[in-house]
């Protein structure tokens, strides 16, 4: 029996679970924006802007949308938009059901906007630079949104496996970006897809893109990170892993299809791993139980065979391949979300635990069933014209092409089969809970688009052949539409439905071979080397972690004799005959030589003493010392600083002092070091001491070339209408290193205040 | 506690000390130091009002809560100077007014974005600095 207080409180946090929050409207709000602005600006033929960024770099933001930005843009933003309000009902019961805040809503709000800015970004860049950055970003909201659920675990390493897969395999495709810049002075798309020809630097340096490309597109070897990034919440699975992050890797193969081209044996590469891809994701799905899972494994398979499409290449090819993005992305995203609604309705996740909801939730049935229908390429759906062109684009390759294409929508059409009759089929299950309507009617929607597709294609098929132009630099004629007759592709259809008829309904036979290759996987497979690259990359950096911070002596050592053995290692290699002469000493050079002297006496001290404040004291002398040799030969800038932070650091030095109990202060004071070690320190100092005096005394020997780096800064100095040369250094010729080391400062200050306890902080 | 003459002089010297960290700032680009020196001479100021007065008359009587935000905005400053020719078109840093252009002076002090870069690193190392003072005094005050 509840009290009517808290019935009222429960009444209410209903209330607020269905308003929309604002960070949740303005999500869909930039998310409608955007998909507004792209759909006028391809109507309108097309358009963007071009301005200088870094043109020392040669560097441009240069944007257009051109018809492959239109293609994937649009499915961003579009299904961008249907996703956001689904999350906006969604994401406030995932966060009740974990106890959390619903503020935290926000959060996942922001980075699926950042992932949406960076995905539209990443399709109308027309700089690889400016690619490349936006494919990191992206990458780097995947994985804030994979890792949404912090407490857990299993999705914080599964959102690490996806930042490392994705963003790992980009420097390869930084690699080839600045070979093709090496080569062709450029980094401008529209400027390289003209120059570039046939040759080993551009095929390696596409090869190189290509791969990146392919883990960001899930493709085997580096499919293992998608299933695994089902640990994000339902809403970012059908944004990220349906339409847009895995989009992007295929995105990227159309963008430099003209390139690939030029070489058959990347094409054949790339159909030897969309075919492997499309077998062995279609087969996992075919075995997996989990909802999500599934949907994953079935993502990889359908992204093979847009890759495949890819590598058949050609009008066929390409324009099959667009099409195929599009018709996907439409059912899948609602496939994801139906199971997002399924398991806030029942509770299941998995195809073992669902069944009969198709009365319950006719709605979501419907919509749910259009979009199987459509994966599956049943006619009157959109999917149907995919396989369709699908298939053209095979047979046109060859006939042994045209069976694993046969084969491939064999196993699509058994596992999603397997889908939707498990979650709507069956026995009714008893408590079902009601959802949003925000929940079901993105999934009606896209379900009717999809329905839509499969009779007024027309649209549709404009927008992925002008997707297809973009990819193949020439113009591209799509024409999908019924024909009843027994043309090739029509039997090759009815085949794939025989036969996945066939898989679908003796799928319980194939279990034991299936359970067999995802054991297999398990032990050999890409996944089992990521953990162990992962671990043994670990413990060599906690081993070497180990050795430098075992005291400060070996703190210290472990730069200095690395570091010298490799000057040392220069210096033999390189000519310097000559070059390290220590000159002599003149009568003028006598106070200078004092003030060494002192630096020297104090730096003797400091070996004898042994107690803190002591050693302190005397380390600041030779500071102090150092700073009046920096003075006499020149350096007043350099002088006052030294002045100043010796100054600063002495007085903290003693403060830090002061705070260390006393007794300690004299245990460790009165601690010995073993002979063996004194003698190597000892042997360390005077090498790298005598080595550095000879080396910087034989430098300051050498007459100033007038040529110089030196001379040059004193001569540009009043252009930049300086007299101080070394600020004119500090804040201009070298402002960068100082804009640098300024931030490496305040993230010392940041962390002095995050290791303070909160209490303690001003 | 300390001495009488030890406070009259530190609290005699902060004006003083920061009068001469902004002119070691103005006149960087005329004469011997810079932004860095400035903040160092200003962090000085500070700290010896912490050694002679104690952190808790310092907190009343100086925002030094405030010190991780001035360094922040010290790196934003630069930031900004490094980024807005770059999305004007020039080169990242580019200073302006460019060479041989004329520079309005107001005494010994260039109006040059150069000089507003120098401000940045003077802001950065002053709130990096107090910041570390602030932390280090804090321990101190735990301490019985």
């Amino acid at each position: 029996m509840r009290s009517p207080g808290s019935q009222t409180l429960v009444r209410e946090e209903r209330n607020l679970r269905r308003r929309i929050s604002w960070s949740a409207g303005s999500a869909i709000a930039v998310a409608a924006a955007a998909f507004l602005a792209l759909t006028v600006t391809w109507a309108v033929g097309g358009g963007g802007f071009d301005l200088a960024w870094a043109p020392t770099w040669g560097l441009r933001l240069a944007v257009e949308v051109d018809g492959l930005a239109a293609l994937y843009g649009l499915l961003a933003a579009g299904i961008g938009v249907l996703v956001f309000v689904y999350a906006s009902a969604y994401v406030p019961r995932h966060l009740a059901h974990q106890e959390r805040p619903r503020g935290e809503e926000a959060r996942l709000h922001a980075a699926m906007v950042l992932f949406l800015v960076s995905m539209v970004g990443l399709t109308v860049a027309q700089d690889l630079v400016l690619l490349f950055v936006f494919w990191d970003l992206t990458a780097v909201a995947s994985w804030l949104l994979i890792g949404f659920d912090r407490a857990s675990r299993d999705a914080r390493l599964s959102a690490l496996m996806a930042l490392l897969v994705t963003t790992v395999s980009a420097v390869p495709m930084l690699v080839g970006i600045l070979m093709l810049r090496a080569e062709y002075g450029t980094t401008q798309l529209p400027e390289l897809l003209a120059a570039a020809d046939t040759g080993p630097v551009v095929t390696a340096a596409v090869a190189l893109i290509a791969v990146a490309a392919l883990a960001k597109s899930a493709q085997v070897p580096f499919h293992f990170w998608l299933p695994r990034a089902m640990a994000a919440p339902t809403p970012v699975s059908a944004y990220l892993h349906s339409a847009a992050m895995v989009a992007a890797g295929v995105f990227l193969l159309s963008r430099l299809h003209p390139l690939i081209a030029l070489s058959p044996r990347l094409l054949d590469a790339l159909m030897v791993v969309g075919l492997t891809s499309m077998a062995i994701g279609g087969a996992l799905a075919l075995s997996a139980d989990g909802f999500k899972r599934l949907l994953a494994y079935s993502t990889v398979s359908q992204y093979g065979y847009v890759v495949t499409l890819l590598g058949v290449g050609g009008a066929a090819g390409t324009g099959a391949a667009c099409f195929y993005v599009l018709a996907h992305a439409l059912a899948k995203s609602a496939l994801f979300m139906t199971a997002g609604a399924v398991t806030e309705a029942t509770g299941a996740r998995a195809l073992s635990e669902s069944g009969g909801l198709a009365r319950r939730m006719p709605l979501l049935a419907f919509g749910s069933g259009a979009a199987a229908a459509g994966i599956a390429a049943l006619p009157l759906t959109i999917g149907f014209f995919k396989d369709e062109l699908f298939f053209t684009a095979a047979l046109e390759r060859g006939v042994a092409l045209g069976g694993f294409a046969v084969a491939g929508a064999a196993l699509t059409f058994a596992y999603v089969a397997r889908f939707w009759t498990g979650v709507f089929l069956g026995a009714a299950p008893a408590g079902v809970r009601a959802v949003e309507a925000r929940l079901v009617w993105p999934v009606v929607a896209l379900g009717v688009l999809v329905l839509a597709g499969g009779v007024f294609v027309g649209p549709f098929a404009s927008l992925a052949a002008d997707g297809a132009a973009t990819a193949l630099g020439a113009p591209v004629e799509l024409a999908p539409a019924y024909h009843l007759d027994a043309r090739a592709e029509n039997l090759m259809a009815v085949a794939a439905y025989g036969c996945g008829l066939l898989l679908f309904t003796g799928r319980r036979r194939l279990r034991a071979a299936l359970e067999l290759l995802e054991h297999a996987g398990h032990v050999v497979g890409p996944e089992r080397l990521y953990g162990l690259t992962l671990r043994a990359l670990n413990r060599t950096s906690n081993r070497l972690h180990d050795i430098e911070v075992r005291d400060l002596r070996a703190r210290v050592a472990a730069v200095i004799v690395p570091g010298a053995t490799l000057v040392a290692i220069g210096v033999v290699v390189t000519p310097t005959q000559g070059a390290y002469v220590p000159g002599g000493v003149a009568g003028a050079d006598a106070p200078l030589i004092a003030a060494l002297a002192a630096c020297a006496v104090a730096a003797l001290i400091v070996t004898r003493l042994r107690r803190h404040l002591a050693l302190a004291l005397a380390l600041s002398a030779l500071g102090f010392a150092l700073a009046t040799a920096y003075s006499l030969m020149g350096a007043p800038d350099v002088a006052l600083v030294a002045v100043l932070i010796e100054t600063l650091l002495t007085l903290l030095f003693v403060g830090v002092l002061s705070l260390v109990p006393s007794d300690v202060l004299r245990r460790e004071s009165e601690l010995r070091e073993s002979r063996s070690r004194r003698l190597r320190d000892g042997a360390i100092a005077c090498a790298s001491g005598v080595v550095t005096t000879l080396v910087v005394w034989a430098a300051f020997s050498r007459p100033i070339p007038p040529q110089g780096m030196a001379t040059r800064h004193l001569d540009l100095a009043p252009d930049a209408h300086g007299k101080d040369v070394v600020t004119v250094i500090l804040a201009d010729f070298r402002g960068l290193d100082t804009l640098v080391e300024i931030t490496v400062v305040a993230v010392a200050a940041l962390a002095v205040m995050m290791l303070r306890p909160a209490e303690a902080r001003a | 506690m300390t001495s009488v003459l030890t406070r009259m002089v530190a609290r005699a010297l902060l004006a003083p000390t920061l009068v001469v960290a902004v002119a070691i700032l103005v006149k960087g680009y005329a004469d011997v130091g810079d932004g860095f020196a400035a903040g160092a001479v200003a962090a000085l100021g500070v700290l010896l009002q912490y050694v002679a007065f104690g952190r808790d008359a310092v907190l009343q009587a100086l925002p030094v809560a405030r010190a991780p935000f001035v360094a922040m905005t010290g790196v934003a400053i630069g930031a900004c100077v490094f980024l807005v020719p770059a999305l004007l078109g020039d080169a990242p840093l580019e200073h302006s007014p460019a060479a041989g252009d004329e520079v309005v002076h107001v005494g010994t002090l260039e109006l040059i974005t150069a000089v507003v870069f120098d401000g940045g690193v003077f802001l950065l190392v002053l709130g990096a600095a107090v910041t570390i003072i602030d932390a280090i005094a804090a321990q101190g005050a735990e301490e019985p």
